[in-house]
């Protein structure tokens, strides 16, 4: 009673570590590089309402036929209530993540909605095979930004809060779709030492390295911390890019591959 | 109460703690932890059938397994929640999409098809038992299957797809034996059983190393202090462990040998058994 084994280059590995893909002959391919993936900020932008978000959606109308645009969404104030309550109740951090998909899918669908009648069109990660059709048809796809790992998120280091949310969830999808930089469109001016909204003091910090800004350990970041790990060891996705989506023409800018707001690169 | 709508710098904001917060921020996050955590199916106990070590053995292997939980299915002693790896079969898809080039989330999003395969073979061959293949969109009918008195059976690989975080090799590193893991973890279960090939953990890979030195006994923290190049388990579980909260023993059975499935499941340390450390003034250290 021998493994029946299928004969390959990893025939009889335990899979297990890291080791195990050492010396194998690995040459990604780009699957989609010229997709801008975006993130529209939940408490930042959504939670504003019309007076915020009308705007940007004009910005998307105005470049949506010269560029394939993935639009991804945030949660925002509901989703910290609803990380409060399930923390208040001390649930597994896989049952906060799980949670927290609800309120970006909420989200996802209401920019849907505005933008339906310029190709505005809901999809689920299920869908994401389907982006090449979305785009030849000339469709905004405009999904959740939160990865599908729901129960199965890690337990988060002294904290119930999903290590994973949003803004990894934008990353990781530029990531696989091999384009260069994700966007991400926020209320203040890109990057800061401090949260400028509780520190006015805070300085902005236009470009800086994925590893600097780690050896910095500021208390906090426009991003969350695990982007940052990720962008250090990325194959496509090099650079993120952080806008105020409240400027006129940023969002457009950035779309077209300005170098406004801040950038944090792999280094 | 957290129910009171809070507008006035532009936003909207529902009255909670985290309102108005930044999630990143590292006090912020503190503020949502505490020593307990609700345990949702602590009786429950997850099996892990593994792939290449069991089922790509053929029926040799997989029967005397299958006959030994549908013993203890007549039983009725135990909940437990079956969880099939995808063996030889995954190997070989991972390394045609190395070799083609796709994306590490491309690799991701294609091996979970072989584990669930692996549960059909698993469903077909105990559902005169009462096992059911449990989608993961069913997450929550998992305490209805229990309490119908089935045993569930699902797939290890977690649902990270294209979005698998980017690693310097070109392996997803979330593999199955993380997975059941997560799955165990966040359902508040305390024991993982993995039946392997092996009677449990070597130093190295006794498959290679005639001289591989057997663990029968260990803690989290004194495995990773050893830094095993060779491990029979996912690496990642180990990282992932540190900061769980319910898991405390996970149990390394050889499925050769019968019984010893039945005598884990039963409490016994048969084959190797690694729990988790607890810190010397008893309290927090688990979570280091």
């Amino acid at each position: 009673m021998s493994r029946q084994h299928l004969q390959s280059s990893l025939t009889g590995s335990p899979m297990t570590s890291a080791e195990a893909g050492r010396g194998l002959d690995y040459r990604p391919m780009a699957m989609m590089p010229d997709v801008v993936v975006l993130k529209i900020g939940g408490q930042s932008i959504l939670d504003r309402g019309r007076a915020a978000v009308h705007p940007i959606l004009d910005e998307l109308r105005a470049v949506k036929d010269k560029k394939k645009l993935l639009v991804c969404t945030g949660g925002g104030t509901r989703a910290r209530h609803i990380y409060a309550m399930a923390s208040e109740l001390s649930m597994p951090t896989g049952v906060l993540a799980a949670l927290g998909g609800y309120v970006p899918r909420q989200n996802a669908r209401m920019v849907q909605m505005l933008l339906a009648n310029d190709g505005g069109i809901y999809i689920m990660h299920d869908d994401f095979e389907k982006l090449p059709l979305y785009f030849r048809l000339g469709c905004i796809p405009v999904m959740t930004g939160m990865p599908p790992f729901g129960y199965w998120e890690k337990p988060s280091h002294e904290s119930r809060i999903p290590a994973h949310r949003t803004d990894a969830g934008v990353f990781l999808s530029a990531e696989v779709l091999g384009a260069r930089r994700a966007l991400f469109i926020k209320d203040e001016d890109g990057l800061y030492d401090d949260d400028p909204k509780k520190n006015p003091s805070a300085k902005l910090i236009p470009r800086i390295g994925a590893k600097e800004l780690l050896k910095r350990d500021l208390p906090d970041l426009a991003v969350e911390r695990v982007v940052i790990e990720y962008l250090a060891r990325a194959r496509f996705c090099k650079e993120l890019q952080i806008v105020n989506g409240l400027v006129p023409g940023n969002v457009q800018r950035a779309i077209l591959g300005e170098d406004v707001g801040s950038i944090i690169h792999a280094d | 109460m957290m129910n009171k709508l809070v507008p006035g710098d532009g936003r909207i904001h529902i009255e909670s703690s985290l309102m108005r917060e930044s999630l990143v921020n590292r006090a912020v996050a503190a503020r949502t932890d505490s020593e307990q955590e609700l345990a949702i199916l602590p009786h429950v106990k997850m099996v892990s059938i593994g792939g290449q070590s069991i089922f790509d053995r053929g029926k040799d292997a997989v029967l005397p397994v299958i006959d030994e939980i549908a013993a203890l299915r007549a039983q009725k002693s135990h909940a437990m929640v079956l969880c099939v790896g995808g063996g030889t079969r995954t190997r070989h898809t991972v390394s045609i999409a190395v070799d083609l080039g796709l994306p590490l989330g491309g690799i991701a999003q294609l091996v979970g098809a072989m584990e669930e395969a692996n549960a059909v073979f698993a469903n077909a061959l105990l559902a005169k038992t009462g096992s059911i293949v449990m989608q993961r969109e069913h997450f929550w009918e998992l305490p209805l299957y229990l309490e119908a008195g089935m045993m569930p059976i699902c797939i290890s690989i977690p649902p990270y797809h294209f979005w698998e975080p980017p690693t310097e090799s070109p392996l997803p590193a979330h593999g199955s034996d993380f997975g059941a893991f997560e799955h165990a973890e966040v359902l508040g279960m305390e024991h993982i059983i993995f039946v392997k090939d092996e009677d449990g953990l070597y130093d190295k890979d006794p498959k290679k190393h005639a001289d591989a030195r057997f663990i029968a006994r260990t803690t989290l923290d004194a495995l990773r202090a050893m830094q095993l190049p060779e491990m029979i388990l996912d690496h990642t579980l180990f990282d992932a462990w540190r900061d769980a909260r319910h898991v405390k023993k996970v149990q390394i059975v050889n499925g050769l040998k019968p019984g010893l499935l039945t005598r884990a499941l039963a409490g016994e340390d048969v084959g190797t058994v690694i729990t988790k450390s607890v810190a010397k003034d008893g309290t927090k250290g688990a979570r280091q």
